[in-house]
């Protein structure tokens, strides 16, 4: 294919990722810098109340020509980001003028590294869910492979399910089981278990874990099953003439041939945890742990302020090309050796 | 591989344990089901009720009441448009990128693979700022357009793979032929990719159909997808609007179902579509 007809294929794609996706990302950098806001022009206007006529002066934003607010930006520099990583109190910083008050759940106290709590919540939930998923994909799909060829689908269907619910109803789901008077915190209150599952921090963060296992394991356990379909037979019945147990068959050669896939589903899971949100909007609402997505969305939705959400969001895109680095290295070997 | 264990005791333990362990991934949504069909006193009773009188009354309310078709049918929009606009727009770009052997092919992919990470969140600031600008902030279109484009990188590289697994001869042939490009692509590779086009337009739909974020953030009242309807009912501390979210979230779930039902085989093959070849 020549490149003429290479970029007039592409160009719809092309235009609507630069125009959605490129543009905004840049555009995010900017306004992480500035702050905006409203412009106030002083005005003295009469009043007349029952005690006579009096002058009164009051603020008014000032309009332009179309009758939209004038706004006022100017450049702020990194104290945003500052603030978000606790360099700089909030009584100097140079946006604490600007800063709306922030509600407790996010700008508690007197710390300010509200970023670095959402990061380290999210990188906590990394390593959490990682070695479940992929434990508990393995053992589905060893257990679900070893299954006679006509019941395989049924379970194979039955085990998607928390993978192709909506994020927000999966979530709300285990949350409903998990109130004080739902399904499973009532059973485990007949076991002798109490707690208020979304009543404090580590309990609340455990929720959202178990939440990520469940939902993420169908993934790894679809693609296990499909390398378990690639398995030389013929080493298989080398080794089983050779007296190898089940176990040492599982260890020395099933599991070394889909070593591959389990550095794919790592990569892939760690990167789609890294934006976990649905979740921990669901099932702690902020109050106790947020992740970095959430805490852009916060901002900008809650605090109404776009400024320092994008700072937040430009902390966010930090973490997450740092994240990049093992998978584009892997891609960029595999598609060069193609071409 | 052979089965595990040879015994029937083996036997017996495997499909009692993997049928448990699939019945306790499918609790949440199997109890909500069974709660979205009683009043709250039974729904949320303490000590816990195995078997209470049912009723349609929360479906009635969400349904009726709460207009809920309204939600449904703007899901259906939102999803059917970014579907097809998604589909189009990506088999173009996913033919072009499974033939052209040039360095920019590369690097655009490598770039959509970046695009793929990024946090949706992190784009709305800018979304805000420029669609206000532009007064097209509250609007279907825009919205659809929006989750085409956060899709856009997965679909071309899945279409893509799809691609490179019909041979070039079958392109070559054709121009040879005298058609030109785009009629080669029409009439002679397109009619042979309907499964691919099928798969990757599965995972569109689901990523259309599920999303939250960027439609609660994107769309006002009046348009509300489904998930954006439910997910009001995060903070609900009414009884009636509680159970009005839980008969939601079957309502929503139900398609779903009938999805993995009918398209188990494609929902496979596209999620090991990345990973076998690697």
């Amino acid at each position: 294919m020549r490149l003429r007809s290479f970029l007039l294929f592409t160009a719809p794609t092309l235009l609507l990722m630069t125009a959605l996706l490129a543009l905004p990302l840049a555009t995010t950098f900017w306004l992480s810098v500035h702050s905006c806001a409203p412009q106030f022009d002083l005005v003295t206007v009469q009043q007349s109340g029952p005690f006579g006529p009096r002058e009164l002066t009051t603020q008014r934003a000032r309009l332009d020509s179309r009758g939209h607010p004038v706004e006022n930006c100017k450049f702020v520099g990194l104290s945003y980001y500052a603030n978000f990583i606790g360099l700089g109190g909030s009584a100097s910083g140079q946006a604490a003028d600007l800063q709306q008050a922030g509600a407790p759940e996010v700008a508690s106290g007197t710390s300010n590294r509200v970023f670095l709590a959402a990061l380290s919540f999210t990188l906590l939930y990394i390593a959490a869910t990682t070695p479940f998923v992929i434990f508990f994909g393995m053992t589905l799909a060893l257990c679900i492979n070893a299954m006679h060829r006509r019941a395989r689908g049924f379970f194979i269907s039955a085990s998607l399910l928390p993978f192709v619910i909506t994020p927000v109803v999966g979530a709300l789901c285990i949350k409903w089981l998990f109130r004080d008077d739902g399904l499973v915190a009532q059973l485990l209150a007949i076991g002798g278990v109490h707690i208020y599952w979304m009543g404090q921090a580590w309990s609340a963060q455990l929720l959202v874990i178990l939440y990520g296992i469940w939902q993420v394991s169908p993934f790894a356990f679809i693609v296990f099953y499909a390398g378990l379909q690639s398995v030389p037979q013929d080493t298989l019945e080398a080794a089983t003439l050779d007296g190898a147990s089940g176990w040492q068959k599982l260890r020395y050669v099933v599991l070394p041939h889909l070593a591959p896939l389990i550095v794919f589903v790592s990569l892939i899971h760690i990167m789609d945890a890294y934006r976990v949100f649905e979740p921990v909007l669901v099932l702690t609402k902020g109050a106790f742990s947020t992740s970095v997505q959430y805490l852009t969305y916060y901002v900008l939705l809650q605090e109404n302020n776009p400024y320092k959400a994008s700072a937040a969001a430009v902390l966010t895109l930090t973490g997450i090309a740092i994240l990049l680095v093992p998978l584009l290295r892997r891609t960029w070997r595999e598609q060069r050796g193609l071409a | 591989m052979k089965p595990l264990g040879s015994g029937r005791f083996a036997a017996l333990t495997l499909y009692a344990g993997t049928g448990l362990w699939v019945l306790l991934a499918c609790l949440p949504i199997l109890w909500a089901l069974v709660i979205s069909l009683r009043h709250y006193v039974d729904a949320f009773a303490s000590p816990l009720r195995w078997f209470a009188p049912l009723t349609l009354d929360n479906y009635r309310g969400l349904w009726v009441e709460r207009e809920f078709y309204v939600n449904f049918l703007n899901s259906v929009i939102v999803t059917a448009g970014a579907v097809s606009v998604s589909l189009s727009v990506g088999c173009l770009a996913g033919y072009a990128f499974s033939r052209y052997r040039g360095n920019a092919g590369f690097w655009l992919l490598i770039v959509a693979l970046v695009f793929r990470a990024i946090p949706h969140s992190t784009l709305l600031p800018s979304f805000f700022l420029i669609f206000d600008t532009l007064g097209i902030r509250n609007s279907m279109f825009t919205l659809i357009l929006v989750l085409v484009a956060i899709n856009q990188p997965f679909t071309i590289w899945m279409l893509r793979s799809f691609f490179m697994n019909i041979p070039n001869d079958l392109d070559d042939a054709a121009l040879v032929d005298g058609c030109s490009r785009i009629q080669a692509f029409r009439k002679v590779i397109i009619p042979v990719m309907w499964p691919g086009i099928l798969t990757t337009g599965l995972f569109s739909f689901l990523l259309a159909y599920n999303d939250f974020l960027l439609s609660s953030a994107l769309t006002n009242v009046e348009m509300m997808t489904m998930p954006v309807a439910i997910g009001n009912s995060i903070n609900a501390e009414s009884e009636r609007l509680l159970m009005q979210g839980v008969a939601g979230a079957v309502s929503i779930s139900l398609p779903l179902l009938l999805l993995i039902a009918f398209f188990q085989r494609q929902l496979v093959a596209g999620l090991t579509q990345g990973a076998v070849k690697g």
